[in-house]
């Protein structure tokens, strides 16, 4: 019999029948609203405790208030990163770094890799970020007048992009996408295997780059120091592993809902598409609307949290999509008001552990949907097909087939 | 009118600097740079954005509130 997931600090009445796996809406679900179905915890309290709601079935302590979850990630003291789920998957215990080192420790990691994904580096890869889309987009618009959005455009896009930064050619791209689907979709039977493939494929890459030096992201990881010493192998690992399951699956899932969204709003489409220089603040919209992931935090101390019996050891979660439905924070949030301002989205998280890939994220976004809007006609989710989405690890959309005939 | 900055709560987002560069002064690596900041006359509505849109909070007007809210 499975344990039972209430620990008995928690008062009874504080538990909410809620969790980002088993809600409803949150398995694959055909024309599913994953983001308006979590929406709903804005009607109760500040803070919950909700069994079941991570991956491997442990509850959570949910924070439902931006402000809350902002207290509760720049506190990196109280509340540790520390937690190892990917490796945990394979009966070990290995940081994914920086994710999952906590300052100290995490500022010289986080300063060594900051300048390669920093804005100023960014810029310098756009014009190659926009080459791609523009062939990918051309290719498409050149063989029909429909297609499967995340098939022929989301996921090659974001991953060669991602490839391209690690220094690998891009003909392993559905391989790739192939272990991150069943890493971060896949069951019980899928994920270990699948978590043993990245680790031997980032091994034997390192492996590779310390016998071969070549001018990419892995070369600088096994070259790189920090505090004065070489990273160790298990170092190198934890970045490799990071690197590699961070950049395969969020903005492709991101691009997918932005046009999901656009394909069932013609009057934003059409403004987009008409008025470009909007597509930036559109963007950062879409971005707070359409939020991807989970972040859980684990408790290094007893500590009452508006008024919420926190243990130590407890799993606090701050759930990117309900931060960015909260309406203390943002003014009809379940609206998508493409003009919105003042977006301080928490879509990339708060505190020290902000998202390293956020600034290319973002790029790449914009110009997926630059290119995309100018280049394909209105376009509407084709009759008789429904995108299938899902709640979970890391939110996400499949087969969105796009028509414009 | 004058900006605050805390670097201590800076995360490196650059959103300021999204809406002002000129204003909004970055690092390497993305992060503010220290030192509080003299916001020139005819600036005040930009740099407020730019303070509006930190998601930390690392930036605070001081003095006047501003006349766009
Ligand atoms: S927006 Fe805030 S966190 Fe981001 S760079 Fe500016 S001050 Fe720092």
């Amino acid at each position: 019999m499975a344990k039972n997931p209430v620990p008995d600090h928690v008062p009874p009445e504080m538990v909410r029948d809620f969790s980002l796996f088993t809600s409803p809406g949150m398995s694959p679900t055909p024309n599913g609203d994953p983001h308006a179905a979590v929406a709903c915890v804005h009607a109760g309290p500040p803070i919950f405790y909700s069994p079941l709601n991570t991956r491997d079935g442990r509850g959570t302590w949910v924070i439902t208030r931006a402000s809350d979850q902002r207290r509760v990630l720049q506190d990196t003291e109280t509340f540790s990163s520390h937690r190892n789920i990917f490796a945990s998957a394979l009966g070990e215990s290995w940081p994914m770094i920086p994710l999952e080192l906590d300052p100290p420790s995490h500022g010289a990691f986080r300063s060594l890799l900051n300048p390669l994904l920093s804005p100023k580096r960014v810029s310098v890869l756009e014009p190659a970020v926009r080459e791609r889309a523009i062939r990918l987009i051309d290719g498409i618009a050149a063989s029909g007048t429909s297609c499967d959005v995340m098939k022929d455009f989301a996921f090659p896009f974001t991953v060669h992009i991602f490839l391209h930064l690690l220094g690998l050619p891009d003909d392993r791209i559905d391989t790739f996408v192939g272990w991150a689907r069943d890493l971060l979709h896949g069951d019980d039977t899928k994920r270990p295997p699948a978590a043993r493939t990245i680790v031997s494929f980032i091994d034997e890459l390192a492996a590779a780059r310390r016998e071969d030096l070549v001018d990419d992201f892995m070369t600088f990881i096994v070259q790189a120091q920090v505090e004065g010493r070489r990273l160790t192998k298990q170092e190198v690992r934890g970045v490799g592993v990071l690197v590699f399951v961070a950049g395969l699956d969020t903005v492709a899932a991101a691009i997918g809902f932005d046009l999901a969204y656009l394909a069932r709003n013609l009057k934003d489409q059409e403004l987009l598409r008409s008025e470009p220089n909007r597509i930036v603040l559109a963007a950062e919209e879409l971005l707070r609307a359409y939020p991807t992931v989970q972040l859980i935090r684990v408790a290094t101390k007893d500590i009452d949290f508006e008024g919420a019996p926190i243990r130590k050891g407890d799993y606090v979660s701050c759930a990117t999509m309900i931060a960015n439905r909260d309406p203390t924070e943002f003014e009809c949030p379940n609206t998508v008001d493409l003009a919105r301002e003042d977006n301080r989205h928490a879509t990339f998280g708060y505190g020290p552990h902000r998202c390293l890939g956020s600034h290319l994220a973002r790029r790449e976004i914009v110009i997926g949907l630059e290119e995309w809007l100018s280049r394909i006609p209105a376009f509407r989710i084709k009759n008789g097909t429904a995108p299938i989405t899902s709640g979970g690890h890391v939110f996400g959309i499949e087969n969105l087939i796009l028509d414009w005939s | 009118m004058r900006i605050i900055v805390q670097n201590a709560k800076c995360q490196g987002h650059a959103r300021c600097a999204a809406h002002a560069p000129h204003i909004f002064k970055l690092d390497d690596a993305g992060y503010i740079l220290p030192g509080n900041i003299q916001v020139v006359e005819g600036e005040e509505l930009t740099a407020s954005r730019g303070v509006r849109s930190c998601p930390e909070r690392a930036l605070e007007i001081d003095g006047e509130p501003s006349s766009t809210g």
